[in-house]
């Protein structure tokens, strides 16, 4: 079960990563600070799911979690007040908005679970 | 050594700063990589120069006087230099509106002088709210409209690159307005041109809604835009917010510049778009000029923001 969640994780880190990396190369990364921003979260995410799938302590799927919660949040802020003086409409642009969207929720979804099953095993222990 | 299960051990503390290590180093690796291929996919499409490369300045408010910045003729020398020492000459620099405050001959003359000094082939301008104060923009058309059609639009080919310049600052109630007339010219200027063929629109007040409550928006924009998304590129850049701000809508992308005389706030961080008046020391690093790039085979340009300082 635990290895299961780590493999999900890793994988949706790895989508949310990708979706990220291209975006960057195809033209975000002349966008002020969201660029730099991009390629930040494609990099830490590839490292991430490689080092949880290789079986890394429980913080680096605390980190996934964290990554992943960040870019959802700035995900929002860019279709709402902006971020760092930008904002994009929707699902644009798609399919990579909402590729990378749905991604990083089942990440944070996987690590409530991995959290759940964690305090539980505790409990019993 | 400790008994307690929640402090860390020698072991355990270097396993995880082994850990923390390796996320670090694959992280740069990583990164090094998409830059790499970011990189490396751009050089596969550049030959010798990018095709097209110019500057934005904007907002220069010739005329001004107030404690937000009490000399903005100085910060527009300072852009104009800025600009002449990019390292290359612009193919040219395009003044996004409000060159004056007031909208007197004196300061259309003041700010003509001045743009002398650009080092560029070619200067193009467009009119901010401030050019046409109180005679729908007659003077400005007088000083800067040689050449333009209608109330001062005009277009221009230049690199394989059709430009189009917008007049949206007349007929102002709240928000920027284009009328019929222009409308109409945008339609027939872009009729003959492929799909393929990049497309820059230049005008002062921002032709995406950016804040309507203050006035940052234009109330006809989505009719243009209509004739111009069938192309696969399209960048509009504007003055007017005095601030950097961009928005991406399918194929087009808008990019609100800076300007050379003084901020203001952010959108809806007050009462009303009133000038700032930034700690000493801090205005010149809100202040500054764009370079823009245009590689062929490339669907977005390539921006480049310079502060003052």
């Amino acid at each position: 079960m635990n290895y299961l969640i780590r493999f999900g994780i890793a994988v949706t880190l790895t989508i949310s990563g990708i979706s990220h990396a291209y975006l960057y190369i195809h033209g975000y990364q002349h966008i002020p600070t969201i660029g730099p921003a991009f390629m930040l979260q494609a990099s830490v995410s590839f490292a991430l799911a490689l080092l949880i799938l290789l079986g890394g302590p429980a913080w680096l799927q605390w980190a996934a979690a964290v990554l992943a919660g960040g870019a959802l949040i700035a995900f929002a802020l860019s279709r709402t007040v902006g971020l760092f003086g930008f904002s994009e409409l929707g699902w644009e642009p798609s399919p990579h908005a909402a590729i990378s969207v749905v991604a990083e929720l089942v990440t944070v979804g996987l690590w409530v679970v991995c959290l759940v099953e964690r305090r539980r095993a505790v409990a019993h222990a | 050594m400790t008994d307690d299960p929640h402090t860390m051990n020698r072991r355990q503390l270097i396993r995880h700063s082994a850990w923390f290590g390796a996320a670090v180093g694959l992280a740069v690796v990583g990164g090094e990589v998409i830059s790499h291929v970011a990189g490396t996919a751009q050089a596969s499409h550049v030959q010798g120069r990018p095709a097209l490369r110019f500057a934005q300045v904007s907002d220069s408010h010739i005329g001004f006087l107030g404690k937000a910045n009490p000399n903005v003729a100085g910060s527009f020398s300072q852009a104009i230099e800025r600009i002449n020492n990019l390292g290359y000459t612009p193919d040219f620099v395009i003044h996004t509106g409000d060159l004056t405050h007031l909208a007197t001959p004196e300061q259309f003359d003041q700010v003509k002088q001045m743009m002398t000094g650009l080092r560029t082939p070619h200067v193009f301008t467009v009119p901010g709210e401030h050019d046409s104060v109180d005679d729908a923009g007659q003077k400005y058309r007088s000083v800067f409209g040689a050449g333009t059609r209608g109330d001062g639009w005009y277009s221009f080919d230049i690199a394989g690159v059709h430009v189009i310049a917008l007049v949206n600052t007349l007929n102002l109630k709240k928000l920027g307005h284009l009328g019929a007339d222009q409308l109409d010219f945008i339609a027939k200027d872009v009729a003959a041109l492929t799909n393929d063929t990049p497309i820059i629109v230049f005008s002062h007040i921002p032709l995406f809604a950016m804040y309507p409550d203050w006035g940052w928006a234009t109330d006809d924009a989505a009719q243009a835009l209509s004739h111009l998304r069938r192309f696969s590129s399209v960048t509009c850049l504007n003055g007017h917010v005095h601030q950097v701000f961009s928005k991406t809508d399918g194929n087009v992308t808008f990019y609100s510049g800076t300007t050379t005389a003084y901020p203001l706030p952010h959108p809806g961080d007050g009462p009303a778009p009133k000038p700032v008046t930034l700690p000493a020391g801090q205005l010149h690093d809100a202040l500054g000029i764009r370079e823009v790039s245009y590689i062929r085979g490339h669907d977005t340009l390539a921006l480049k923001e310079q502060a003052l300082q």
